[in-house]
């Protein structure tokens, strides 16, 4: 039993619709859609089959989904997929998976789509190399990028997502690798994840998004090499974190957001090497946090380099660089001869009052920061780094 | 200048209504886990005794805020229901169905609708658990 090829091409009289060769089709066929505008919905796969599109363009014209993937084994590349209706109760989506295991989407572009790309309950899949254009607003009712509920062992790798409502959203999602990607100008979230463990994210750029990156309730993540930058706003974090357990946290810039890291709720997480620059909070502790270690990080020219809520729980501060310190390095081992207390007595001021920010710079304040940074009164003793750096590491 | 005295009076006491009020949708943020409120058709309001508003982008939110403070009094309790995202109901008369093939915002899948009829009905289609109001603080724990 041997697969064989289909052509779709709009010249043809006897398969111009990707529908007709979907009925055409048996198991492990192999689809070829020539260039074209072909303006079809609702195309519902319920075999493997291979679909690999040349150049070819399919418009709902607002009126559903596009692709529907129920069975294992499907392959869809090349397309680009237009103008999915958007809807209140529905998550109407260019491409959706349903029980759809080893699934590839691949080298796609997506213009204004609800939802682009969801993935439900659909094991072992790669979603790689797609551009995901939307025009969502404040205003607007928008979908997300990459959603994926309930699907495990998936690549998710390459795709640009560009002002979506959420750029990247996973929610009971393991066993995962998203790298390379990059989420920006989304109305809310660049990324957020909710329950998914054991994921790794590495190399990707989050930059401009409403909310930030947002990631809750999950444990045993790594999370290397990102860029979180330009989150500004009221509520907008470099990397939000929420009852996060055991994490690894390397070796990312978190540059020019309003908070680059917020953290509550989460316990044992290693933040190494990042470089927290020009962040209004570089990290802001809420309570509830234990055993974080924060080692050989960069802190330059924050507003505040740390906000502190809550006791010590064994959290430690060590060997980082901190820009405000004034200490001096006598036996020139490249560490300060004094320890550094990174929270400001003007942090508390805020976080209690955060109307008081724009008393920020006034000399009052600056004054009141330099008695405290001399004899310590309000500020935790034991929050200290016991051996801050005189130059930056990354 | 009494004139005055009294129109400052009536603006005075008018910001202390206890009434509850809009949410704003892609602004708010949900005052448990901090999220921005999108979904329509589950996010909830409690209004304190005082006038102080608490919006929350799922019902379990809200659930989970009374729980881990009880002792704060409340006025209203409000949630959006599935017959009509938008307007907010009262919770106690509310009733709510729990079903995987419904999802809501913080994994609860719990979503509230105005009376059991309508609910009921969904319950055919999709299936799930209803509850009322005070069965499902029960199943919270409240």
């Amino acid at each position: 039993m041997c697969s064989k090829n289909i052509t779709v091409s709009k010249a043809s009289s006897s398969i111009n619709t990707i529908e007709s060769a979907l009925l055409l089709a048996n198991a492990h066929d192999t689809i070829n859609v020539l260039e074209g505008l072909y303006l079809e919905t609702e195309l519902h796969i319920t075999k493997p089959l291979t679909i690999i599109a040349y150049n070819a363009t399919i418009d709902a014209e607002f009126k559903g989904g596009v692709f529907y993937l129920e069975a294992d084994s499907i392959s869809i590349s090349g397309f680009t997929i237009n103008n999915i209706k958007s809807s209140h109760i529905k998550d109407i989506s260019a491409i959706y998976t349903y029980k759809a295991d080893y699934f590839t989407i691949e080298n796609n572009i997506f213009n204004l789509p609800f939802f682009a790309i969801q993935i439900h309950k659909s094991q072992h899949g790669i979603i790689k190399n797609n551009f995901i254009y939307g025009q969502a607003s404040l205003e607007s009712n928008s979908g997300n990028g990459i959603h994926v509920w309930h699907s495990n062992h998936l690549e998710i790798s390459g795709n640009t997502v560009h002002q979506m409502r959420d750029g990247i959203y996973l929610e009971f999602v393991d066993f995962c690798t998203i790298q390379n990607n990059k989420s920006s100008d989304n109305v809310r979230y660049g990324l957020h994840f909710m329950f998914s463990n054991n994921d790794q994210y590495r190399d990707n750029e989050f930059e401009n998004n409403g909310a930030g990156v947002a990631v809750m309730f999950s444990k045993f993540i790594t999370m290397q090499n990102n860029i979180f930058k330009l989150n500004w706003g009221g509520a907008s974090y470099g990397l939000l974190l929420k009852e996060i357990y055991d994490a690894e946290i390397i070796n990312n810039t978190f540059y020019q957001n309003t908070i680059g890291i917020y953290s509550e709720g989460s316990a044992r997480i290693n933040y190494k090497n990042n470089i927290l620059e020009s962040n209004g909070w570089g990290v802001k502790i809420a309570g509830g946090c234990y055993l974080n270690i924060f080692k050989n990080n960069d802190f330059k020219n924050n507003a505040f380099d740390l906000s502190y809520e809550g006791r010590m729980n064994d959290n430690t501060f060590n060997n980082n660089y901190w820009s405000e310190y004034t200490g001096y390095d006598l036996d020139r081992d490249g560490v300060g001869d004094i320890p550094f207390r990174p929270v400001k007595l003007f942090s508390y001021i805020v976080n209690r009052t955060p109307e008081t920010i724009v008393l920020l710079r006034s000399l009052f304040i600056d004054i009141i920061n330099f008695s405290e940074k001399v004899s310590p009164i309000f500020t935790p003793d034991k929050l200290q780094d016991l051996k801050p750096r005189i130059k930056p590491i990354n | 200048m009494e004139k005055y005295l009294v129109i400052i009076i009536i603006l005075v006491f008018r910001s202390c209504s206890t009434n509850p009020r809009a949410i704003n949708y892609n602004t708010d943020n949900c005052s448990y886990c901090k999220m921005t409120i999108v979904d329509q058709i589950h996010a909830t309001e409690l209004v304190t005794e005082k006038g102080r508003i608490k919006v929350y982008d799922a019902i379990e939110c809200m659930l989970y805020d009374l729980k881990e403070n009880p002792s704060v009094v409340y006025q209203h309790y409000k949630v959006n229901t599935y017959n009509a995202p938008k307007i907010l109901e009262d919770a106690s008369t509310s009733v709510y169905l729990i079903s995987e093939e419904l999802p809501s915002p913080m994994g609860a899948n719990l979503t509230a609708f105005k009376d059991s009829l309508s609910a009921l009905n969904v319950q055919k289609e999709i299936g799930g658990t209803l509850y009322s109001w005070s069965k499902l603080k029960q199943k919270f724990n409240l």
